[in-house]
């Protein structure tokens, strides 16, 4: 049985291994251990051995040719002048990295895999981690050591971020491609610490479509939610922040939240003069209010806005009734302009409200994001609703009895307290005697 | 002002305390005629006759127990003990007598004696005559220690001393005998327990005793160039320790440099920064460090010897990474 030559993955950040020359001709007898090619990466250039003995036949990649690592490049034949067709080149038969880690409990991220560092390794004893599970890496960071029969190794951990997951403890074979450890962009809460032994059978040759439903799935359903590390990460075991005591004290007096650099990806350990970034980045209210959602209703005794409608589409030629609903609502937002997108009789329509008469309003492209969504659902049975945050603000009309419910709800960093309280009392005032507005 | 070396600041101090209190004497080996090995004390066996500069056998324990005795009898002996490093011959005279005397007594006995010595390597002396051994005595309850850093402090340190109604350990510099400074020709004293500011700094505090401020000085001239600001602070006398004006400039800088040239581990050094630490933690900004002498036996070889103490290239060093918030230590 012919024997595969691929390209092996000599690095972790390698995906590809440029071909220096062959060693042996095709037709070459060849004996287990002989080298076969050199192979240059952007680290090093090594020698590529034969795994077993017989004829060098079916060579596919030249002298100079970048391949792909795992590729079939030639075969090692039993017999000389195999006729064998030259084998296709085929997908890496090394399982690749996956960028991201979908489904289980792991954190997200980038997952390093143990590399394969010589043609018959298929698996690497994992020497010794060089971080600790939470600690910030820079891609060119020793992550751990594998050693191999031939040598150890020191892998470096090939992307910018946290270690958010490790995947096997030091002592432990794991096999080649198999999820080593899981490099997060943010700070993890609660980086996870597990054994290879304990990890459930790897699932590297799971369907990426698959392996993605869940999450996306799981997303639509928490749209409003953010991931978790943003919302606790002080109560990690690990989550300690290394800072001078002057920093911490500086911080705590003016209020200011150590926190924040972590998850900004800050350098540890911080100093007075890092308190400088951290005021300057961006304010926190919008990210620990965002689990929260706003839930308000007012009723107004009657819907006045039937009666305006007539009247503006007689008197002004103003027939659009969503684009009125658009205005009355915009004029409502803390900044009195904004998209509005009316929902209405299963019909969606956008509206670009500026400051200004009602005649001003213009239809809006429709994939253009909404400031403000209002759902019209007065023609249906629907009384009252209670739908939780979406991506932005959403007034709801529904109706009851002569009553007129005005609900609003969106995600606490929509709007502030009082900015929701605000939009949806001059709302209610507004349709309730739509003449206001024109005040 | 006039220029003396620090040689010529002691003895001139030695000779003022003699002629006003005439129960003053000096007391040990070649003090006499010699006038020891560093000529401190050239002249004064003349002046003072060899009834007051008392010459005598290489025996440190017997006439540094005379001593003792002598100063709990009414006198004010000057002890010179030639080389720091025999202290070791001397401990128990000095830390189990004369440093509880006046404790154990009740009040009732006083030792007002003076012990001075030196310390400093790259003399090339090898290691039993290059230790700087503060760190021993400062660790004993009942002995003040003074470290002058100039002429000017050496004269005036040395007047106090002979003063004090306790006793006292200077330690002089064997390297600094003949470096010159302003001291002025008129009377005057340092009070114990005052630190100098040599030089003002917002950016970081090196602290240095003895010889050590002048590399703090050098190292701070260093990183002026560069645009740090560093405050060179010398405390004249580690027992007592002037904590205040060191802990308002570590309050200011937020950083701290301590330098000494003892060994470092268990030193003044260790001391020093331990105070900072305890006192102005929440004002710091970075870990103090401590440079003292390394932990091995002073080598003879010039060569290996150099690299031994604290240059002033290495504290700038060290204060660059301090000021660029590097991780010192990492867990």
């Amino acid at each position: 049985m012919p024997h595969d030559v691929t390209m092996p993955q000599l690095g972790m950040a390698q995906d590809a291994g440029k071909i220096v020359s062959w060693l042996k001709a095709p037709g070459d007898p060849v004996a287990e251990g002989d080298a076969l090619f050199e192979v240059e990466t952007d680290k090093a250039t090594m020698e590529v051995e034969a795994q077993a003995a017989g004829f060098l036949s079916g060579v596919t990649a030249a002298a100079g040719e970048d391949v792909p690592v795992g590729q079939v490049i030639a075969r090692i034949t039993e017999e000389a002048e195999d006729d064998s067709a030259p084998p296709e080149p085929s997908a890496p038969s090394a399982p690749s990295a996956p960028q991201s880690s979908g489904g289980d409990d792991l954190p997200e991220g980038i997952e390093v895999t143990m590399p394969q560092l010589g043609m018959a390794q298929d698996s690497g004893l994992l020497v010794a981690w060089h971080k600790s599970p939470g600690d910030a890496v820079q891609a060119d960071d020793v992550l751990f050591e594998v050693e191999t029969d031939k040598s150890t190794m020191e892998v470096p951990a090939g992307a910018d971020g946290y270690l958010a997951a490790t995947l096997a403890e030091a002592g432990e074979d794991v096999p080649v491609g198999n999820a080593v450890a899981v490099i997060s962009a943010e700070a993890p809460s609660n980086p996870v610490t597990r054994s290879a032994a304990a990890a459930k059978a790897p699932a590297p040759k799971a369907e990426p479509e698959q392996a993605e439903k869940p999450t996306e799935r799981e997303t639509r359903q928490k749209p409003a939610s953010k991931p978790a590390p943003k919302t606790a990460p002080a109560n990690s075991a690990n989550g300690r922040i290394l800072a001078s005591p002057k920093a911490r004290k500086m911080a705590l007096d003016q209020g200011l939240d150590l926190n924040r650099l972590v998850e900004a990806g800050h350098p540890q350990p911080y100093h007075v003069a890092d308190l400088e970034v951290l005021k300057s980045l961006p304010t926190k209210s919008a990210q620990t209010n965002a689990v929260q959602t706003r839930h308000l209703t007012a009723e107004i005794p009657a819907d006045g806005f039937a009666d305006f409608a007539r009247w503006a589409a007689d008197t002004a030629g103003l027939s659009d009734q969503n684009a009125l609903l658009a205005g009355l609502a915009a004029a409502c937002l803390p900044t009195g302009t904004g998209t509005v997108r009316v929902e209405a009789l299963g019909q969606s329509h956008s509206y670009a409200v500026m400051p200004g008469p009602l005649s001003t309003i213009q239809p809006a492209e429709p994939d253009r994001p909404a400031d403000l969504i209002l759902r019209d659902l007065r023609f249906s049975r629907i009384t009252s609703v209670h739908l939780g945050a979406e991506p932005a603000p959403v007034l709801t009309l529904a109706r009851n009895g002569d009553a007129l419910a005005i609900t609003l709800e969106c995600a606490g960093d929509h709007l502030t307290a009082s900015d929701a309280l605000t939009l949806l009392s001059e709302f209610a005032g507004r349709m309730e005697q739509p003449l206001r507005h024109l005040l | 002002m006039r220029e003396i070396t620090l040689s010529q600041a002691v003895n001139e101090a030695l000779a003022e305390e003699m002629r006003r209190d005439e129960r003053v004497f000096i007391i040990g080996e070649d003090v006499a005629e010699a006038g020891t090995p560093f000529k401190v004390l050239a002249g004064l066996v003349e002046e003072f006759g060899t009834g007051r500069v008392v010459d005598t056998p290489i025996a440190e324990p017997g006439f540094m127990g005379i001593a003792v005795g002598a100063a709990m009898t009414g006198t004010r002996p000057v002890v010179d003990l030639m080389f720091g490093d025999f202290i070791y011959l001397i401990m128990d005279q000095l830390c189990n007598q004369a440093a509880k005397t006046h404790y154990m007594s009740g009040g009732k006995l006083n030792v007002p004696l003076v012990l001075r010595t030196n310390l400093g390597a790259t003399r090339r002396s090898a290691a039993q005559h290059s230790q700087s051994l503060q760190a021993l005595v400062a660790h004993i309850p009942g002995l003040k220690v003074a470290m002058p850093s100039s002429a000017y402090e050496a004269k005036g340190l040395m007047k106090t001393a002979i003063r004090d109604d306790n006793p006292v350990v200077i330690f002089e510099d064997k390297l600094m005998y003949q470096d010159k400074a302003p001291v002025p020709e008129e009377e005057y004293l340092i009070p114990f327990g005052e630190a100098n500011i040599k030089r003002e700094g917002t950016d970081i505090t090196l602290i240095g005793t003895s010889s050590m401020v002048q590399v703090a000085e050098k190292a701070a001239e260093i990183l002026a160039r560069e645009g740090i600001e560093a405050e060179v602070i010398d405390p004249r006398t580690i027992v007592p320790l002037d904590e205040a004006t060191l802990l308002k400039s570590v309050r200011k800088t937020s950083r701290a440099i301590v330098i000494d040239e003892g060994h470092q581990s268990y030193g003044v050094t260790a001391e020093i920064a331990s105070r900072i630490n305890e006192k102005a933690f929440y004002h710091l900004d970075a870990p103090v460090l401590r440079m003292g002498a390394m932990d091995v036996p002073v080598p003879f070889s010039p060569a290996l010897e150099d690299v031994t103490v604290p240059t002033p290239e290495g504290v700038a060093e060290n204060a660059r990474r301090l000021m660029s918030g590097e991780m010192i230590h990492a867990a």
